[in-house]
């Protein structure tokens, strides 16, 4: 890690910092960029006429959820990257000097059904970045962009254009992946990246998502890496779903407790909601009040299994951001990883007034439950 | 807001355009003083907003004038067709062009000014 941090000097603005690297700066790339250079067999199947379908009819290989989103209904405009010099127009918007320039289109190659066309994809793809767009000169840079599905192709791929002008990492579109990116037979992209010395990104695409998340489960093959996200994303799942659609509006003395995730996800994930609705309001025109307050008055959680109760720089600011008014405490006794009553207590007694302590032990649910 | 003032402070005036040149559902966005302002006709009533969102700084007034999705009493969807709201072509967020507030409940809202009709001009009333 090469990280260099001053203990003396406090940045005022941007322009003290000698680099500006933005991570994820897209192209919002359509297939007239990338079509021609797509490899046999392909190329001769594929590559004709656009047969009057504005949007490219490559686009019909690459499975959405069909969401409708701000960019659809117009509410936002989103700028048309395509080249380079749609490139610079938006580094200088951002006053960055050096952009890792990741695909849109191909954020769903993850989710394309017929293998041989998405290795065949992420080849023309990074033939086109590499032709057209990449060039350290303009401060743009960017990944091999790989198809999961051919662990062996992705390999290769990225073999092949390491050490060529602009790249600078691996790309795994990872929305709609499966089974999970753990699995042995994606290791020769990792042992690929490795020995060229390039980073993986990771980046997901919510409409790919959608299309195989039920089924990631299945190959999430520990006990480990099956509860220890499941708990929280099934509750971020439901949560956002209850208040999208209008939930606590429609039962507005409803309360509703959620159970055995822990404490992080949760001011996560109402900050997170906050963020979003405001940008997608017709998605819940119901709501009276922002998502965050709906969950303020409405929503409660438990507190087993706690995390990072022996850190005191964690637990006293995340109990303070998720509550301490929604948040019970509960043991999970006997499973396995139960919570003794004392583990908690002993964290919050230092951080917090008598009152909010007996809240979270046991005042707030004596309101709650119908004793 | 738009009002009709018999014997503005002309000095404080600052001509947008004549009437006709903006239309019902349209805008033009002037530069006063170094800060751009919107100003719409919505159903022949003029107003005006700084074309500064206060999200993330965007374009705010320059995106889409719409009307918006909300619900009735039994909770259906249902469109208000008045193009009433701008959406800031950034991030999407929709502000109210009468009063400069966030469709969502927020506390947030756009600066709002004083548009003046006079003559068959549109003005802005600086203060």
């Amino acid at each position: 890690m090469g990280k260099q941090t001053t203990q003396t000097e406090t940045v005022t603005s941007l322009e003290h910092l000698e680099t500006v690297v933005d991570s994820d700066f897209h192209l919002s790339e359509q297939q007239d960029d990338f079509l021609s250079y797509l490899p046999s067999p392909f190329h001769d199947m594929l590559f004709h006429e656009s047969r009057d379908i504005p949007m490219g009819y490559l686009k019909d290989f690459y499975p959405t959820a069909g969401l409708l989103t701000p960019v659809a209904t117009g509410n936002v405009e989103m700028n048309k990257v395509r080249s380079q010099a749609d490139i610079i127009e938006g580094k200088d918007l951002l006053n960055v000097d050096r952009a890792i320039v990741t695909p849109t289109l191909n954020l769903y190659l993850g989710g394309v059904h017929h293998d041989d066309l998405a290795a065949a994809l992420a080849h023309a793809y990074n033939e086109w970045v590499l032709d057209e767009i990449y060039n350290p000169d303009e401060g743009i840079y960017g990944p091999v962009v790989v198809a999961p599905q051919k662990p062996q192709e992705a390999a290769a791929e990225i073999e092949d254009r390491a050490g060529e002008d602009g790249i600078v990492s691996v790309f795994i579109p990872s929305g709609g992946v499966h089974p999970p990116l753990g699995n042995e037979q994606y290791f020769p992209i990792y042992a690929a990246a490795e020995n060229a010395g390039l980073p993986v990104q990771l980046h997901s695409a919510s409409g790919t998502q959608m299309l195989s998340f039920p089924l990631q489960f299945h190959g999430s093959n520990r006990y480990l890496s099956n509860h220890a996200p499941t708990h929280a994303m099934v509750h971020m799942t439901h949560l956002t779903d209850m208040i999208t659609r209008g939930v606590p509006v429609r039962f507005p003395d409803l309360d509703i407790v959620f159970q055995e995730a822990g404490l992080g996800w949760v001011p996560y994930m109402t900050r997170r909601l906050d963020n979003e609705y405001s940008e997608k309001r017709s998605d819940a025109p119901m709501l009276e009040k922002m998502p965050s307050e709906y969950v303020d008055d409405q929503f409660y959680f438990t507190s087993q299994p706690v995390e990072g109760a022996k850190d005191p720089d964690y637990i006293g600011p995340i109990v303070g951001l998720m509550g301490p008014d929604n948040l019970m405490f509960s043991s999970d006794y006997p499973h396995l990883d139960f919570d003794h009553s004392d583990y908690l207590f002993s964290a919050l007694r230092s951080n917090f007034e008598s009152s909010d302590v007996a809240n979270v032990y046991g005042q707030t649910a004596l309101e709650i439950y119908d004793f | 807001m738009t009002t009709t003032d018999d014997s503005p402070e002309t000095e404080s005036l600052h001509y947008v355009a004549d009437v006709d040149e903006i239309t019902d559902g349209d805008r033009v966005i002037v530069d006063v003083e170094g800060r751009e302002i919107a100003v719409f006709n919505v159903d022949g009533a003029f107003h005006a907003l700084s074309n500064y969102c206060i999200h993330q700084g965007g374009p705010a007034c320059e995106g889409l004038i719409s009307g918006s999705l909300e619900v009735d009493d039994e909770m259906e969807l249902t469109y208000d067709s008045t193009n009433k709201v701008v959406s800031c072509p950034w991030h999407g967020w929709e502000f109210e062009i009468e009063s400069g507030e966030h469709l969502a409940p927020t506390d947030y809202r756009l600066p709002t000014y004083r548009v003046v009709v006079q003559d068959g001009a549109v003005y802005l009333d600086s203060y």
